[in-house]
């Protein structure tokens, strides 16, 4: 199956005459409709990653090449750390916010689909500021869903969440991915995490991709099993070592 | 009842300035008793000159704030958006920033005349830095992140403004009017100096000439209390179009 390529992705950065070097020679493959999970020490390049893909940054060497009749611009989005919503706009503004000049109609059944499928319906009237961290995720989320991408980056979005809502929003980002029949490439620092929700953990680690674990567990994953414990820990090692 | 407290302060102050006329602790030449004042005040409205006066400043304000904001705005987001030129304006602009309008007004006679062009111009000059610098600020310094959003929807340059750029700086601009509305005021005293023959500024000065300390002070309290009203305006038109500052208290429950 067609996807996003990542030929020896390099990326470099001078900071006070000295060179760092963010990624290191990545070669990573995301076929059409799969879920991907990053996964790395603070510092290891996974960020960097996902903002080249997301053309927030220059590489410096590499290519990065695009399955045919794929739109850079409209095809791939990215969901950040933090929800990053407009505050003078409502939640139902916000999440019709990349639809620009639509037609009412348009917008309206957009607004409805999405604040139905994230559980937003009764806070659609409601301002950034008046929400809890956990609704704001989900709405940066709706945000990104509205826009229509076929291939969604997601930078550590439920870092921030506590566990319960964490577990929460995982089990609802699942969901979307199945009925949406999307392509994720999901960054966390959290192995439980990545192990949760990817069908391949990629390890990282100064710049590299030093392991990548296919995670063959049927969905919805019991993280109490013998197999959720033996993987968690398979990656660990991986990051440890 | 919620604004009371507000009045505690300024009626002590009247009590005051009321109980020391009558006890002669004041001279009443330099400082009238209040009922004198009032009394000057009541003659003037029954006159209508008072209404005339301020209704004459108040469109010297409005129109000279108007025309100001008409070129600090789109001049500031022109700077806010090409730093290089702004760079190359800012020697000259933090020049004219440190001039006083009034020490300006012989030269603006010389170039403009007596009549209201020069009025105008002391009231443009006065309200034009707080809101040209506050619609620079305003728009240059707008978080990346949200930039970033624009950026990831694919959105062109001119969206990028009127959807983030501008929106996010509305309540810096605001304040920045707010303060040009202010200083516009403020500079009407010396606006009206210039050869008028109307408004409160005039008349302040002609009761200067006929030794009417009184005048002064009804000419004094007005410029306040209609300075006051129309910030209270401002405030309240500010509020309805910045709907984001809603108190942070009213939590939606989940």
């Amino acid at each position: 199956m067609a996807g996003i390529k990542l030929q020896h992705l390099c990326k470099t950065y001078y900071i006070n005459g000295k060179k760092i070097q963010a990624l290191d020679g990545i070669d990573l493959e995301i076929p059409e409709q799969h879920f991907i999970t990053i996964v790395g020490k603070s510092g290891c390049g996974k960020t960097t990653l996902l903002r080249i893909v997301a053309d927030l940054e220059k590489k410096s060497a590499g290519t990065i090449s695009y399955p045919d009749s794929f739109d850079e611009k409209k095809d791939i989005s990215i969901v950040f750390q933090e929800p990053r919503l407009m505050p003078w706009l409502t939640i139902k503004e916000n999440i019709v916010f990349p639809l620009g000049k639509a037609n009412q109609k348009t917008v309206d059944s957009n607004a409805n689909k999405y604040l139905h499928l994230l559980g937003l319906e009764g806070f659609q009237d409601a301002y950034p500021t008046q929400i809890s961290g956990g609704m704001a995720q989900r709405v940066s989320l709706a945000r990104t869903l509205c826009y229509g991408p076929r291939f969604i980056l997601m930078d550590e979005p439920l870092s921030a969440l506590d566990t319960f809502t964490r577990r929460k929003l995982q089990q609802e980002i699942l969901k979307i991915y199945f009925t949406e029949k999307l392509t994720i490439l999901f960054v966390t620092h959290d192995v439980d995490e990545a192990v949760f929700l990817g069908q391949k953990v990629v390890v990282m680690d100064q710049g590299k991709i030093i392991d990548e674990i296919p995670v063959d567990l049927p969905y919805p994953r019991n993280t109490h099993s013998d197999a959720f414990f033996r993987l968690k820990e398979k990656v660990l090692d991986v990051l440890l070592s | 009842m919620k604004y009371l407290h507000k009045l505690i302060l300024p009626l002590f102050l009247l009590l005051l300035w009321g109980i020391g006329s009558r006890a002669g602790w004041f001279n009443s030449y330099l400082l009238p008793a209040p009922s004198t004042v009032w009394d000057a005040a009541l003659g003037l409205l029954q006159k209508g000159s008072l209404f005339q006066h301020l209704s004459v400043s108040l469109y010297r304000v409005l129109a000279g704030f108007l025309i100001s904001f008409a070129i600090a705005f789109p001049f500031g987001v022109f700077m806010a958006l090409h730093k290089k030129t702004y760079s190359a304006f800012m020697p000259l602009l933090e020049f004219i920033r440190h001039l006083p309008p009034i020490a300006l007004i012989p030269l603006l006679i010389l170039w403009l005349g007596i009549g209201e062009p020069p009025k105008l111009t002391v009231i443009i000059l006065a309200a034009f830095f707080p809101i040209f610098l506050n619609t620079i600020s305003g728009i240059a310094n707008c978080d990346p992140k949200l930039l970033e959003v624009g950026k990831i929807f694919a959105f062109t340059a001119r969206e990028q403004f009127f959807r983030i750029r501008l929106p996010q700086a509305v309540p810096q601009i605001l304040v920045g009017m707010q303060l040009g509305l202010g200083y516009s005021w403020r500079s009407l005293i010396g606006a009206e100096l210039i050869a008028a023959s109307s408004g409160i500024g005039y008349m302040i000065m002609d009761a200067e000439q006929l030794s009417r300390p009184d005048i002064i002070l009804v000419g004094i309290f007005s410029i306040g209390l209609l300075g006051c009203l129309i910030d209270f305006l401002f405030l309240i038109i500010s509020e309805k179009i910045l709907r984001q500052n809603i108190r942070k208290d009213e939590v939606w429950p989940e």
